[in-house]
Order: structure tokens, then sequence, then C-alpha cells
């Protein structure tokens, strides 16, 4: 499979007032098209920073972050970014809210991405909803709409800023595989950011092991378990000892940052 | 009750419940309870008044009367003249609250796009805002001369600094994670502001608009004790200085009457808004 995003030796500094804060750290790794890497690391090591340098909110510090072989720039609509909570607008209805990308760069396809925002609220079963108000729905319903907000610009590559996070556990592992389904059947690269070992685990390709900040890459886990959704890979006989080897590689880093 | 029937068969795809319906019943019967209480209240102020006028306990010519003051209102009406006192202050007041609404929201627009603007002007605002308006008076006259254009003046410098700290405020507050989710949608910083910044703040707009109801009157009144021919304020003082009581009374009616009014229009605004 070929390489979709690379990031190459980078670094990034915050700027503040008292402090210059050192947050990635000569940072390699890679996506392939097509699959799904999740990144965790300890809290504040500077996973939120990785997706919006990715997604250009950010400006690198050195190094190169690059989308097939080349550099990215600010504008990059091959890039959907989802956030922890939906932030769906409450003074808009769904439909306002799910094409409020084409409102704002008004491509020339606009119609035919209205086309398609239709056809995914009718397949994921929100189509009854585009003229309510997002407080009629529930979590869950919302979380996926902030999704089909970010698909129908029709991005190559999903950032995903612990989507799920917002969630009561149950919903939590029926709105994984609602979006991972989505995910997959759009043919979506995905690059997820959680704390949640499990999740990673069973959503992805490959796992992204963080140092705490700067963040270095300490560890990278292949993937390949049984299992069609997120939800039934949690059954997969090495789904436990993947979870150990990933928390021991994570909570050593913490004794070390203890000490 | 005339909707009883409604109430036992009730035309809505849920049937209510027994408990629903006590719920419901006990929900209007509170409702009327307190609207009879704030309309007794009304009619025992205004008995009492009427009442110890009458009977000379308190002397009508210091206090006037309910019913002095509404033959006041209906001879006024009869020789016209009320309309034009109304009319004025009821302009200067609109004219008031338009200018400083939409000239503080403005000004907090302004200052909400540059941050290094805001920073230089905060002190200048603060200021501003503490100082007692009342103060500028005869230097307002001395500048844009005495009379309507004053008492209008008056009322925007009173209204209009607070309107500007409270919509600044309300732009501010914005959550930093749906100004970056505009952001990666490369919305740029003018469709940041009008379609998410602004319609963030309607709810605050509301409040700002329900105060300066209240801050215009004021300035409008202020306005006029400083400097005026006509108008609900120029009564007053007219009327306390010739120790008309009645005329003093029948105009302070009238205020509280039009300012409720100028209060529902805005909450009727609210309602609607809020669907
Ligand atoms: N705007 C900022 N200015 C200065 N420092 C920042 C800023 N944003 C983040 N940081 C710092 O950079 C580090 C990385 O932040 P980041 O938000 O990327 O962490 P994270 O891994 O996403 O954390 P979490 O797991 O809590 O979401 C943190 O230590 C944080 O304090
Ligand atoms: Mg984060």
């Amino acid at each position: 499979m070929s390489t979709l995003l690379e990031f190459k030796d980078v670094n990034f500094f915050y700027q503040t007032k008292d402090a210059e804060i050192h947050a990635l750290k000569d940072l390699n790794f890679t996506v392939d098209k097509e699959s799904f890497a999740s990144i965790v690391g300890p809290s504040g090591c500077g996973k939120t920073t990785i997706l919006s340098l990715i997604a250009g909110l950010l400006k690198k510090s050195s190094g190169q972050i690059l989308l097939n072989g080349k550099e990215i720039d600010e504008n990059d609509s091959r890039i959907g970014y989802m956030f922890q909570r939906d932030h769906l607008f409450e003074w808009r209805n769904i439909w306002q809210n799910v094409t409020l990308g084409i409102e704002l760069t008004k491509p020339k396809d606009a119609d035919k991405k209205k086309e398609f925002a239709k056809s995914l609220l009718k397949k994921y079963d929100l189509y009854d909803f585009i003229s309510s108000k997002p407080r009629a729905l529930s979590g869950g319903m919302r979380q996926r709409v902030a999704l089909i907000r970010t698909l129908v610009m029709e991005p190559t590559l999903l950032l995903l800023d612990e989507p799920f996070s917002a969630l009561d556990f149950q919903t939590r592992l029926r709105v994984c595989d609602d979006v991972y389904e989505i995910i997959k059947s759009e043919k979506k690269t995905a690059v997820l950011v959680t704390h949640d070992i499990s999740e990673a685990i069973s959503m992805s390709n490959k796992v992204i092991v963080l140092s705490s900040r700067p963040a270095t890459v300490k560890h990278v886990q292949m993937l390949n378990l049984n299992g069609e959704t997120p939800l039934s890979r949690r059954e997969d006989p090495t789904f436990g000892s993947l979870f150990d080897l990933i928390w021991k590689k994570l909570t050593n880093e913490k004794q070390t940052t203890e000490n | 009750m005339k909707n009883k029937q409604l109430k036992t068969k009730p035309s809505s795809a849920a049937p209510y419940s027994k408990a629903h319906e006590k719920y419901l019943k006990r929900l209007r019967n509170d409702k009327i309870f307190v609207l009879s209480f704030q309309i007794l209240i009304l009619v025992l102020i205004i008995g009492l008044w009427e009442l110890l006028a009458a009977t000379n306990v308190i002397d009508p010519f210091f206090v006037s009367s309910p019913s002095r003051v509404f033959n006041m209102f209906i001879s006024m009406v009869e020789n016209g003249t009320i309309w034009r006192h109304i009319g004025i202050t009821l302009l200067e007041t609109l004219v008031g609250f338009a200018i400083a609404t939409l000239g503080g929201t403005l000004i907090a627009i302004l200052l909400w796009w540059n941050k290094r603007l805001r920073r230089i002007l905060e002190p200048y605002i603060v200021v501003l805002n503490s100082l007692p308006k009342i103060a500028l008076g005869p230097i307002i006259i001395l500048w844009v001369g005495s009379g309507m254009s004053a008492i209008i003046t008056m009322c925007v410098l009173i209204c209009i600094v607070l309107t500007t700290i409270s919509m600044l405020n309300a732009f501010n507050s914005c959550d930093a994670d749906k100004i970056q989710l505009m952001k990666s949608m490369h919305a740029n910083k003018f469709q940041i502001f009008w379609k998410l910044i602004l319609p963030n703040a309607t709810s605050e707009f509301i409040s700002v608009l329900k105060i300066n109801v209240g801050m215009s009157w004021v300035g409008t009144i202020m306005g006029e004790y400083l400097s005026s021919s006509a108008g609900l304020g120029y009564l007053i003082v007219y009327g306390s200085q010739i120790f008309n009581i009645n005329l003093v009374m029948t105009s302070t009616v009238l205020l509280c009457i039009l300012a409720a009014l100028m209060y529902l229009a805005i909450c009727l605004i609210e309602k609607w808004h809020s669907r």
C-alpha cells in the first residue's frame, strides 16, 4: 500500500510569554492510504498538536509533513477534521450544519456535494431530522452528523480527535462501529487520536505510541485483527496481549517521566 | 373551563396520563394564582391611594389620586397635547435606543475584529463606563445644542458603552474549538464572524436589548430634565415647578406604561427567536 501521510523529523514549539514549549520532537511516522491509524500517548503530549499541524491550523517549526508526497498547505481541502465535541451550531438545523463546508468554500461541484450529503444522511438514518435543530438529537446522532459534515467535503484524510470521549460507554461502542463503517465504506484514510487503548486496537491497522512531551514516536504497532467491526475485533484472541503490550509501552513512559 | 373536553380527550398523539394531567393543572393553577395576586396588588395600591386621598388622610395636593390622574389624562387627550409629549419622548427614546444598540454592537464588532485596537482602547472604555454620564450634561448641551439632539445624545451615551462591553464579551466568549472548526473548513475571518461569532451571540444581544430598553428611558428622561420644551420628562419637571402634582403623576404613570410596552415588545422578539 502506498503512503498517504508522512511526518519527517517534525518539530513544533509553542511560544508563550513564560517559555517556549517543545511539543513535538523529531517526529517520524507514516500513514498508508485507506488505512486507519491511531495515535495514543499520555495526556498533554502533543496529540492534538499533530492533528492541528496536519489540518494547517498550526505551522510546523521544522521538518516536513507530506500528503501524497507533497508538502501540505493551509487551504488543503483534502483534509477533514473532527473534534472531540460535535460542535454543531445550535442555531442551524441539521441540513444547514451538514452543508456548512459547502457554504463556506462554495466549491464548483456544490450541487453534487449536496446530493452526496443527502445520500449520507439517508444512509445513516438522519434524513428525517434534516430540518430539526441539533438539540433534538442524541449524543450519538450528533456525532454522526458531525462526521457527515466532515465527509461532505470529500476529504481524503480524516482527522479524529477523541471524537467519542464525550459519549457514554455503550453509545461510544456503537458510534465507534458506525463511524468506522462510514469511514471504511467511503474509503477514507483516518488518523484517530484517543486515550482509550482498546478503542485504538479495535479500530486501527496501526497504533502509534507517543512519549510524553516533547512527543516522539515510542513505538509503532501494526495490527491485523480478525473481525469486520471494531466491536467484533474486541473478541480477537490476541486483543488482550496487544492491549498489555501497548499499555506497557505507555506506562513505562509514565514511570520514567515521574522519576 | 371551556377546554375541559380537550383535557380528557387530547388531540395530540400521546394521551396524557392522570399524573400529567394533574401536573398541567397544578401548573395552570399556579399561573392563575400568581397573576391574580399581581392584579390584586395593583388594585390595592390604586384603591388605597384613592381612598386615602379622598378621605384627606394624605394630601391630594402633594400625592394626587388615581381619579385626578385619570381626569388629567382625559383632559389632555381632549385638548390633544398629550400625544405630542408622548410622541416626542417615544421618538427620542427609540432613536436613542436604536443608535446605541446598533452603534455599540458595531463598535464591538470593530474591537473584536482588531484585537490591537481593543487593547489600545480598553482603559478608555473602562473609564467611560464608570463615568456618571449625567455629569456630561452641560458639555453635551454646549456641543450639540439643547433640545432633542442633546436628549438623544444623553440617551445614546448612557446605553452605548455597556452595549459595546456586553457584545464584545459575547463575541469573545465563543468556543475556541468552534473557531478552529471553521478554520479547518477554510472559513475566512468574515465568515467566522458572520456565521459563527454573530449568531452565537444572539441570546446575549437580546439581553442587551432588554437592558437598553430600561437604560434608554433613563437617558431620555434625564436628557429631558436637563433641557427640553416638550416630552413626558418635561411635563414632570414643569408640573413640579408649578405645583401641579396631577400632571407629574399622570406623566409618570404614562412613562411606566410605555416602558412596560417596550419591554414586552422585546420579550415577543425573544419568544419569536427561540420559537
Ligand atoms: N496554544 C498553546 N499555547 C501553549 N502551549 C500549548 C498550546 N496548546 C497546547 N500547548 C501545550 O502543548 C502540549 C501538547 O498539547 P496538545 O493539546 O497537543 O496535547 P494532547 O496530547 O492533545 O493532550 P490531551 O491528551 O490532553 O488532549 C501540552 O503540554 C500543552 O500544554
Ligand atoms: Mg488533545
